[in-house]
């Protein structure tokens, strides 16, 4: 989710994902292509409370790669005429390819582990993390599930409206509930803005699913 | 007194063959031959009239005359001028070489090459040569002992035409394990490897020739490799920048051959690279080598990320995307496209720049070349691009200069092309941009409807696949009007296809329409519940496990609707009284070692046990009474993790209910 431009925002990194073809069934099905999830953004600051309303909806998912993408909505935006939607990839922590160190987008070691410490489900991990990075622990059936969302890119709006997606959110997903908890981190935005999402079923008396396949 | 001058006309040319040869009259003979393969030359017109007029059968009996020691005409030079005139029938003209096999040239050839004279020897070879560079030429079975023997003779011979002739046969004739496999075992590696190092030139031969033997085969190369201790490898590399571009481009294709049979190790990325590097710039080449060498590389990349990065990094993307900015030969134009493809297939870089240098309009124009291949090849280019979520999500390909031309090949006569495009159309349809009806717009959808009906499987379960695309996260228009446009009976129909790759395909499709959309359940109930029957059939019968995990997430999306969709899955799950001791398919899935099985059941009994109104406790009842809540207890240490939880949550919600109605 895009917050709003305090100073000049760092240049939007690219990433080197590869091809993926969206399984039927990911080994966390509340994590699958399509499914979707309702929160709220806390941005307040020190002059006043404010949240924005929030949906993320999953459009790309490649554990082999560590891969995860889709697209935040912000909905009640102050600045924006509509609803403020975001294009993100996800790194996710599996210590084969992404390690809890960010080592990018202005974050020291320090920052990472002080935002992976708002989780209380990291703690077990903390001391590991602190010897090796976290490269020597099995996280496959560890059931949390820890990432880095980066914005890419404005879907709706363009770059001019006055928002920045210059940070990236520390996220924790839990596999048991499907609840999204993260942190946003910029070094020129309000610290710690937390993120809170539920997974959502849209109108249907219990969950579905939806799948695609590339080719 | 003027004598009367001999015509030249090929009917008299050639009834004063025949007519010499009945008389064997040598020296009419010898002048007849020559005038008939001087006028042959190079004159494709002269060619097939002279073949019309049957000139190959009587210049053949010519050869077979001499080869069966049956007298003969006289002089060797008839023979020599009939072997020529032979071979120039057979180069370059595809009814020259039948005429000639037809008239059972090639053994009596081979016979001459026996004879003492040398300039019988090499006529022979010559011809024979030409004639084995031919695709219409038989293959020569190496298998049988008599053949390996005379080949080795040719090969092991002092005169280069027979070393020449040989290599030719193999590389003409070799492409079995078993005839690689002997060949090597004869010796024959080792002596084209002499062959090699000495420059000659019938390297080109020589190298076609390991390039057959070697192809695919690790034990082979592996031996070539140990070949004076790598020299042969050192010698190719060294080939590899020669002075002529079809020598490199041969040299290019043998490294390429023994580099994939002998699994390359990243060692040798520095060979790799300069192969690389010599492809491209045979690119610049007008000849034969230049339309051929993106096909070494696209052979060189295929399926090698690490290869494609490295591709990247020496910008082979960009000077292959200088080549897109002029008109190339339809051969050439595919090659390039085929290396962008292979670049584009795994890395999002690749896909990144390629877009970047803003060529998709000249990958757009090649969907409309007159060339089937071209339009396949650029296909596949815009299928390995559109891999990318990233630019799926942006919209990139989404465009009229794309789709339309796209969707015209649905339509195509060939079906390799209408199957290439429906591989693009399939993930371009994975679009995030509320620009679904652009397919829609253009005719796409209603043709994928048709093509999802067509006798060919593959096109048959493509087609289907396309759909399936468009409808993940759809919007209700298009969901409606591709339900509408396919029809219940044929989505019905499809679900029960004798192939389960398309049963699968029809069943994400229905889970696609109803995910984000509670009111199109009604669809699985329509027409006397023609699709829940049907779904309910293949879950029954012995239907392969990712029909079974699909027909789950189906039952459990239509669980995920009001009371009377539960009710309905409910009665779908439990067998009736009347089916007596019948075991329920969902037991059967819950205790199958396919954990994405067992957890898509879970999920289905999670939703049919949310406690949602005054029936949960029934169902849940019912649940308990047919055995799966206790079949869902015994699962609450399931190791694998996400369907240890759902198995949790059902607990939960059953305890819950149970509490409650008690």
């Amino acid at each position: 989710m895009p917050v709003r431009v305090e100073e000049c925002s760092a240049p939007s990194q690219l990433s080197g994902n590869d091809a993926f073809s969206g399984h039927v069934l990911p080994p966390y099905t509340l994590l699958s292509v399509g499914r979707a999830f309702t929160g709220t953004q806390n941005v307040s600051s020190l002059q006043k409370d404010e949240a924005w309303r929030v949906n993320v909806r999953i459009q790309g998912c490649d554990l082999d790669q560590g891969y995860l993408c889709g697209t935040m909505e912000a909905l009640n935006v102050p600045l924006a005429d509509t609803p403020v939607v975001t294009f993100w990839e996800g790194e996710i922590i599996d210590a084969k390819n992404y390690t809890f160190y960010t080592g990018k987008w202005e974050a020291t070691p320090d920052d990472d582990i002080k935002h992976w410490c708002k989780f209380p489900s990291f703690a077990p991990l903390l001391s590991q993390v602190e010897t090796d990075g976290g490269k020597s622990l099995d996280l496959s059936n560890y059931p949390f599930i820890f990432m880095r969302w980066k914005e890419q890119y404005f879907v709706n709006v363009g770059i001019d409206c006055g928002l920045t997606i210059a940070g990236f959110y520390y996220v924790c997903f839990s596999c048991s509930d499907g609840s999204i908890n993260g942190f946003y981190y910029d070094p020129n935005s309000s610290p710690f803005q937390k993120l809170e999402l539920k997974s959502a079923n849209e109108g249907h008396n219990g969950f579905t699913f939806s799948s695609y396949q590339l080719q | 007194m003027p004598a009367s001058a001999v015509s030249n006309r090929p009917e008299d040319v050639t009834e004063r063959l025949g007519a010499s040869v009945a008389a064997r009259d040598g020296e009419t003979l010898l002048k007849a031959l020559r005038e008939v393969k001087n006028q042959i030359i190079g004159n494709k017109t002269k060619k097939l009239l002279y073949i019309h007029l049957g000139a190959v059968p009587k210049i053949v009996a010519v050869i077979s005359a001499a080869a069966s020691g049956n007298g003969g005409y006289g002089e060797a030079s008839v023979v020599v001028q009939a072997a020529a005139a032979i071979g120039s029938f057979a180069c370059g003209v595809e009814d020259g070489v039948h005429a000639v096999l037809a008239a059972g040239a090639v053994p009596h050839l081979i016979q001459i090459l026996s004879y003492s004279n040398g300039k019988v020897v090499n006529a022979g070879a010559r011809t024979l040569r030409i004639i084995f560079q031919s695709k219409l030429a038989p293959k020569y079975d190496v298998l049988q002992v008599k053949n390996m023997k005379f080949l080795l003779s040719l090969l092991n011979s002092h005169n280069e035409n027979l070393n020449e002739l040989a290599a030719r046969i193999i590389a003409h004739s070799c492409d079995k394990y078993e005839e690689q496999k002997v060949l090597c075992d004869a010796g024959v590696l080792k002596r084209l490897v002499e062959l090699l190092d000495a420059a000659s030139n019938q390297r080109d031969a020589y190298i076609d020739s390991v390039v057959a033997v070697v192809k695919n085969n690790s034990e082979v190369t592996e031996y070539f490799l140990s070949i004076g201790n790598g020299r042969a490898w050192s010698s190719l590399i060294e080939i590899m920048h020669d002075r002529n571009p079809q020598t490199r481009y041969l040299a290019c294709v043998c490294l390429v051959a023994i580099g994939k049979a002998s699994c390359w190790n990243s060692k040798e990325l520095q060979t790799k690279t300069k192969l690389m590097l010599v492809l491209v710039e045979l690119l610049e080449e007008p000849s034969q080598a230049g339309d051929e060498a993106s096909f070494a590389l696209s052979d060189l990349l295929a399926d090698k990320e690490e290869l494609h990065k490295q591709a990247i990094s020496i910008n082979v993307v960009e000077k292959l995307c200088k080549f897109l900015e002029s008109s190339l030969p339809a051969r050439r134009l595919e090659g390039i496209l085929l290396v962008l493809a292979e670049i584009c297939s795994k890395l999002e870089t690749g896909r990144y720049l390629l877009l970047s240098l803003q060529v998709l309009n000249h990958i757009a124009e090649a969907l409309k070349h007159e060339c089937a291949e071209v339009r396949i090849a650029a296909c596949l280019c815009i299928r390995n691009i559109s891999r990318s979520i990233k630019n799926l999500s942006a919209g990139c390909m989404s465009n009229e200069t794309v789709l339309v031309p796209l969707v015209r090949l649905l339509h195509d006569p060939s079906t390799y092309v209408q199957d290439a495009a429906l591989g693009a159309v399939c993930n371009l349809a994975v679009d995030f941009t509320f620009k679904k009806p652009a397919l829609m717009k253009y005719g796409g959808v209603s043709q994928l409807i048709q093509l999802s009906k067509s006798m060919d499987s593959t096109i048959r379960l493509k087609s289907l696949w396309a759909l399936r695309n468009l409808t993940f996260v759809a919007d209700r228009i298009g969901k409606e009007f591709i339900a509408s446009e396919l029809t219940v009976f044929a989505l019905a129909s499809l679900i029960c296809d004798p192939e389960f790759l398309i049963q699968e395909q029809a069943m994400a499709l229905i889970c696609n329409l109803i995910h984000g959309c509670a009111d199109f359940i009604k669809l699985v109930f329509a027409e006397e519940c023609l699709i829940m029957n049907a779904v309910t059939r293949q879950l029954k019968s012995d239907s392969a496990t990712q029909v079974c995990v699909q027909g789950m997430l189906l039952l459990c999306n239509v669980a995920a609707g009001d009371q009377s969709h539960k009710e309905a899955v409910l009665s779908c799950i439990i067998p009736s009284e009347a089916n007596g001791t019948a075991v329920s398919f969902i037991l059967r899935f819950m205790r199958n070692k396919d954990h994405f099985l067992r957890t898509a059941s879970v999920w289905c009994i999670l939703n049919l046990t949310i406690r949602d109104g005054a029936n949960s406790p029934s169902r849940v009842r019912r649940l308990q009474n047919a055995g799966i809540v206790s079949q869902i207890k015994s699962m609450v240490n399931d190791p694998w993790l996400d369907c240890k939880f759902r198995v949790r949550t059902v607990l939960e919600q059953c305890s819950i209910v149970d509490s409650t109605s008690t």
